[in-house]
């Protein structure tokens, strides 16, 4: 591939100088005339419970409050804040099992923090203090808090629809035996010389972006519902809340603000539809909505958490004959996400090695906890975390080294990816493996750190892992970009791809400008205004930069197109003997004879006749790119991280010394953009391997929603980071990239957990694995020994 | 309730305002004086994003100060760093070694940079990492955001120039 | 569940000592005091409901930190964390004290923390709090009828509570003059950096050459208070410090505590590493602070 100009540059992002100012303007920060303030009341006495009353008279009387509204004073509608029903085809829905269990506001508690009433006032304030005067009565109900307890047969079904709180499984009309699987396991296994086989559990990881939900709504005197929002799918939610309202969506304006992180959280809709809910009860009138922490932590999604049972066998030689595996997951108290992660965490289990026979089953339980739903990595750090904890106790049965098993056993080009019939088409993970065992020192370390004695033992562990850009073929991906040139020979790039922070404005301006041969500053992403933006599905699947740069590079060789096509006019050349550079159209081998872009786009717009002839002078018409993107594959990130850490075995605390991320990133764009995802992946890795579980106590009261309670690897407990980028070009990816937003988080997790097996000996097989795990399997170690 | 009528200095300009007493100093930097490059990450003083430096660098949570203790204070927000539109070495920094992501914790991490380096302008990686405690970040790890501590107090310090 | 705005409530601002205790006098406990406020306004934003906030901000006087080599250590009610990490005195003489400041909170809290407030939050966490009760240290209490002295040994009644009246405002904390051969420590065990103690301890060692002649040995989040462990400092007493005698304090820790599980560990962990805690924070007094 040639030289880039502005591709693979670390270009100034096009957010951070308001960013470092502060003057990026987020949900919260706007502030329009005539404001009101909404206060929803939800219920934090019980985790499942009836309204047997609700009084909202007090409150009604307080100062500056403008209306209380209860269940009934909303639309009775029953939605789904997911959007996965948006992705698929119509006769795919039914194998979604999607069904419409979520009310505005509810009688019938599921989770703690669930929503009873609100109050709309002249300030926060006062709808703060009129919602302490809503009364409310419960009968409490019992709570089942785990799959195992909600399955049971005498357990109240939280929906009709769905028996035995089974909110999902595979179903048998695409995965026979309600499996996602290949050969016969069964038979596998009797081929087996080794089976590893236990029993884990993944936690309920939190996102925790910085930025805590928060939405303005206002039906306008157009009748036109306008959300304020930092959702990362400003199109989808346009369409969701059309449909909740009923409104077509030239009614339905999604006003997307900077994003304060998202990772997941601000997939779908979150609190969207109560806000707008509050906007419809006071036409004209700007409702904000602001959560305070604790609030955002139980209204927006999580991180799956649940059992997941793994079974491995090996032959002697190390040969993967068949893994099996079930992950039963406590989905929450509705249904959103119910089916997506309960398929693709057994995708990347699917996608990673060649075993002769696989068979994953995933199952998605109601239970009275806050709703689970998309978390960066979505099932891939649950399955890192299993799978490759697995493989690690696999290989030290067999005698065989990790790294050099995985290199050996990996899935590669040719072979099915995460989604079976559907080949591998780039994959450099053996490069991976290498540069990262070199940059650590694998060798020497692993050698090292075999036989310690001292109280406190070093260990060091791998973990590779697969996933995409894009969330093709499962889902819909298409993204619509135009690209309208200026007369100044400027472009702007109009899509609706939102940037959480990850960088992908940037990245997709980088690739706008090469693509059309201009400089960075001359083109500007425009974004954020759903009436002006064509489809796209939303920042999700590390999918932005693949796709959404797909179409912003198709709809900027449009233009590109037209130029040359305009300059052959007027060069009376044929277009296959031009060639541009420095924004100039020459003819091939004419020096003499080449007209500027700046001259047709001008020509363009200002288009005179020439009053000696009577003709046009240049070509007219102002020229525009347009691209309707469907991707042609999903480009499959590899990566592997090899960790470094350090265990206490007197009191069981891990420090974490040093973590080395080798990436397959087809092509950085922008290497810091990449690098900060690593980064930033890295940080949540480790906190789901070590430190961060939301947890309830048996009443379903959740304990820890809050950064004082819940805690996250801070400056001082990261630890030295290397970040290793393999450019392999992927064929279908913008100038190779691949999409690199989740792979970061993905095998810290099961790389940490190894490193810790290496030191100590043991296996932890609950995440996080905290000091408490820790001494306490080393104990049982020891008493076993 | 009653209500107390003070003077802030914010980023060098002069303020009257009238604030209630249980008018938290974010509240009224964001609301009242529509300074909402503060920002309310948990209200409660674990994440920064409120962060403020008072009577020069001391780095305080908006969140957890009440307004009317204030009186006659001067207070930095983020938006006060930059002078005539050149940013602050320490914002510069923070561009250059792409330690902005998001950006919700950007302007109170900036400041409490400026902090720690006024404090200690040649800190070592591990006082920059322990100055840091108390601004969380979710995207980056931290990793980038030292390196512009450092390389912002090598600017500050004029070493490389 | 906090609230984004704390309810109402009117916030004094007395100028000085006299009226501040005047106003204490007539509000009593419809009144709280606010010298950092980084544990009030949290509480403020929970469900804590109180009329009356004064505020010691325009009170002269009280951010007195100052050493005297035979008063020793006064802390003013003002005094923050920070005020504590930037004393070479409190480094020097009091190390415990400075080791507990240095991992205090946040940069943030311990600019506007104080000592003082630590002391009558009673957490049985506090880490200030913890290394003053090993170092001692007598309270300065005034009310409109005078001033009183409470020792720290009897200030701490149970979790939240202490022996300060309603009316009474905690004016300074008067710690002991190191004598020679003191050695002092503190250390805890967090989930991450940045976070409250799960498990806390500080020693204060009176050492005559390689024999403990006298020690004061005390632990934090192993009980409704903050915690002494007499057994502990009556084997520490007439000792010498070897690594065999420290594995057997190490042993004997756990019978003098009574840990609970609660949300950043649980009562069996901290019974197993309670001990384990305790040998290194000896270790690291012996070592000046050394760590291990």
């Amino acid at each position: 591939m040639g030289e880039f100009k502005v591709v693979g540059k670390r270009v100034e992002r096009v957010d951070v100088r308001a960013k470092v100012t502060g003057g990026a303007v987020y949900a919260a920060d706007v502030q329009l005339a005539g404001m009101l303030y909404g206060k929803i009341v939800r219920c934090y006495d019980y985790a499942h419970a009836r309204v047997t009353s609700l009084d909202l008279s007090e409150a009604a009387k307080c100062k500056g409050v403008i209306k209380v509204l209860g269940p009934k004073d909303v639309t009775q509608k029953e939605y789904n804040a997911s959007v996965l029903d948006m992705m698929v085809s119509a006769n795919m829905r039914g194998v979604l099992g999607d069904i419409d269990d979520q009310s505005i506001f509810t009688d019938h508690v599921k989770h703690y923090g669930d929503a009873i009433a609100a109050v709309i006032a002249t300030s926060e304030e006062a709808a703060e203090r009129a919602a302490e005067k809503i009364k409310v009565t419960y009968e409490e109900l019992p709570v089942y808090l785990t799959a195992e307890a909600a399955k049971q047969p005498d357990a109240l079904q939280f929906r009709p629809e769905k028996p035995g709180n089974l909110a999902f499984e595979l179903p048998e009309m695409a995965f026979p035996d309600n499996a996602y699987a290949w050969g016969d396991v069964e038979d596998s296994f009797a081929e087996a010389d080794i089976i590893v086989e236990d029993s884990f559990y993944v936690p309920k990881q939190k996102q925790c972006q910085m930025e805590p939900g928060s939405y303005i709504a206002l039906y306008d005197d157009q009748q036109r519902l306008n959300c304020w929002t930092s959702t990362q799918m400003p199109k989808l939610v346009q369409k969701k809340l059309a449909n909740l309202y009923e409104l077509p969506m030239t009614r339905v304006k999604i006003h997307a603000t900077v994003i304060g992180g998202g990772f997941g959280a601000r997939l779908g809709m979150v609190l969207e539809p109560e806000t707008c809910a509050l906007a419809m009860a006071v036409p004209g009138r700007p409702v904000k909505l602001l959560s305070t922490r604790e609030e955002d932590w139980v209204t927006s999604p999580s991180r799956h958490p649940g059992k997941y049972w793994m079974k491995m066998g090996f032959k002697k030689d190390g040969t993967p004959v068949a893994c099996d595996a079930k992950f039963e997951n406590y989905k929450g108290a509705y249904y959103v996400d119910a089916s997506g992660t309960a398929f693709t965490t057994g995708a990347w289990l699917g996608g990673m090695y060649k075993f002769d026979s696989l068979r994953y089953r995933g199952e998605s339980y109601y239970t009275n906890q806050s709703i689970c739903g998309a978390f960066r990595g979505y099932g891939n750090p649950q399955t890192n975390f299993v799978m490759e904890q697995m493989v690690d106790r696999g290989c030290a049965e067999l005698g065989v080294d990790p790294i050099e098993w995985r290199k050996k056993w990996h899935k590669t080009v040719g072979d099915d990816g995460w989604c079976i019939g559907v080949p591998y088409n780039s994959c450099a993970l053996d490069e991976c493996l290498d540069r990262a065992a070199e940059a650590i020192g694998w060798t020497e370390k692993r050698e090292k750190y075999k036989n310690q004695t001292g109280v406190k033992r070093r260990g060091i562990g791998v973990a590779v892992m697969n996933h995409t850009s894009g969330a093709m073929p499962m889902l819909l991906e298409h993204t619509v970009c135009d690209v309208l040139l200026h007369q100044d020979a400027t472009a702007t790039i109009n899509l609706a791809c939102s940037d959480m922070g990850q960088g992908s404005h940037t990245t997709l301006r980088q690739v706008a400008a090469e693509t059309l041969g201009f400089s960075y500053d001359d083109v500007h992403i425009a974004t954020g205004d759903t009436d002006a933006a064509g489809f796209d599905i939303g920042a999700h699947a590390s999918r932005t930069l693949y796709v959404g740069g797909g179409a912003v590079k198709q709809a900027c060789e449009d233009v590109k197109r037209q130029l040359f096509d305009r300059a052959a006019l007027e060069l009376e050349e044929d277009v296959s003997n031009l060639y541009m550079e420095d924004k100039i159209i020459h003819v091939k081998g004419a020096s003499n004879k080449s007209i500027s872009v700046q001259t047709i786009a001008d020509q363009g717009v200002n288009n005179f006749m020439n009053p000696e002839n009577g003709e046009l002078i240049g070509q007219p018409g102002q020229i525009k790119g347009y691209a309707s993107f469907f991707p042609p594959h999903n480009a499959p990130p590899f990566g592997a991280t090899i960790a470094e850490v350090e265990v206490d075995t007197e009191t069981g605390e891990v420090k974490v010394i040093e973590l080395v991320n080798a990436h397959d990133v087809g092509k950085a764009i922008h290497p810091g953009v990449v690098e900060g995802q690593l980064d930033g992946g890295a940080q949540q890795g480790l906190g789901m391997a070590l430190t961060e579980e939301t947890y309830y106590d048996e009443k379903g009261i959740c304990q820890n929603n809050s950064f004082t309670d819940y805690k996250m690897f801070g400056p001082s407990d990261m630890p030295k980071m290397t970040n290793i980028l393999v450019e392999n070009p992927d064929p279908t990816g913008p100038f190779g990239a691949k999409g690199v937003g989740e792979a970061g988080i993905v095998p810290p997790v099961g790389a940490t957990a190894n490193a810790i097996f290496n030191a100590i000996g043991v296996q932890i097989l609950e995440a996080p694995i905290t000091p408490e795990k820790i001494l306490k399997a080393l104990e049982e170690k020891d008493a076993n020994s | 309730m009653k209500k107390h009528t003070i003077t802030l200095t914010v980023n060098g300009e002069e303020r009257d305002l009238i604030v209630s007493s249980n008018r938290t100093l974010l509240d009224a930097l964001r609301d009242d004086l529509g300074f909402t490059d503060t920002k309310y990450g948990c209200g409660t003083g674990e994440c920064g994003a409120c962060t403020v430096l008072v009577d020069g660098t001391t780095s305080i949570n908006g969140c957890l100060t009440l307004a009317a203790t204030m009186d006659g204070k001067s207070i930095t927000t983020a938006a006060g760093l930059a002078r005539d539109g050149n940013l602050h070495p320490v914002q510069q920094a923070f561009i250059d070694n792409d330690a902005i992501q998001c950006g919700f914790c950007t302007p109170g991490m900036v400041l409490k940079a400026v902090s720690i380096l006024d404090e200690n302008p040649n800190p070592t990686e591990a006082e920059i990492r322990h100055g840091l405690e108390g601004s969380i970040c979710r995207c980056t790890g931290y990793t980038k955001i030292v390196e512009a501590v450092q390389d912002a107090s090598n600017r500050l310090s004029g070493v490389g120039e | 569940m906090t609230s984004r705005v704390m309810r109402e409530f009117d916030l004094l601002l007395p100028e000085s000592v006299s009226e501040a205790i005047t106003l204490l006098a007539t509000h009593k406990d419809k009144a709280a005091v606010l010298a950092g406020g980084t544990d009030l306004l949290v509480a403020l934003k929970f469900d804590y409901d109180i009329d009356n906030v004064i505020s010691l901000a325009l009170v002269p006087g009280l951010n007195n930190l100052s050493f005297d080599t035979k008063l020793g250590l006064t802390i003013g009610a003002r005094v923050t964390i920070a005020d504590i990490l930037r004393s070479d005195d409190v480094k020097k003489h009091y190390p415990a004290l400075w080791q507990a400041a240095k991992v205090f909170a946040t940069p943030q809290l311990r600019n506007t923390a104080t000592v003082l407030g630590n002391i009558l939050r009673a957490s049985p966490a506090g880490d200030c709090s913890l290394a003053l009760y090993a170092l001692g240290g007598t309270l300065i209490l005034e009310n409109t009828s005078g001033r009183r002295e409470v020792n720290l040994d009897d200030f701490w009644l149970s979790y939240g509570v202490t022996a300060r009246k309603d009316d009474e405002l905690a004016v300074s904390l008067q710690v002991p003059a190191p004598s020679a051969g003191q050695k002092s420590a503190f250390r805890r065990m967090t989930r991450v950096t940045e976070d409250l103690s799960k498990l806390n301890a500080a020693v204060n060692l009176q050492m005559d050459g390689d024999k403990c002649t006298g020690a004061r040995v005390v632990m934090g989040c192993v009980g409704p208070t903050l915690v002494r462990l007499p057994k502990v400092e009556g084997l520490l007493t007439g000792a010498i410090i070897t690594p065999n005698f420290l594995e057997g304090i190490s042993n004997i820790v756990g019978s003098e505590i009574k840990p609970i599980d609660d949300i950043r560990s649980s009562a069996e962990y901290r019974l197993k590493v309670a001990g384990v805690l305790v040998k290194r924070v000896i270790k690291q007094a012996l070592n000046e602070g050394n760590d291990q």
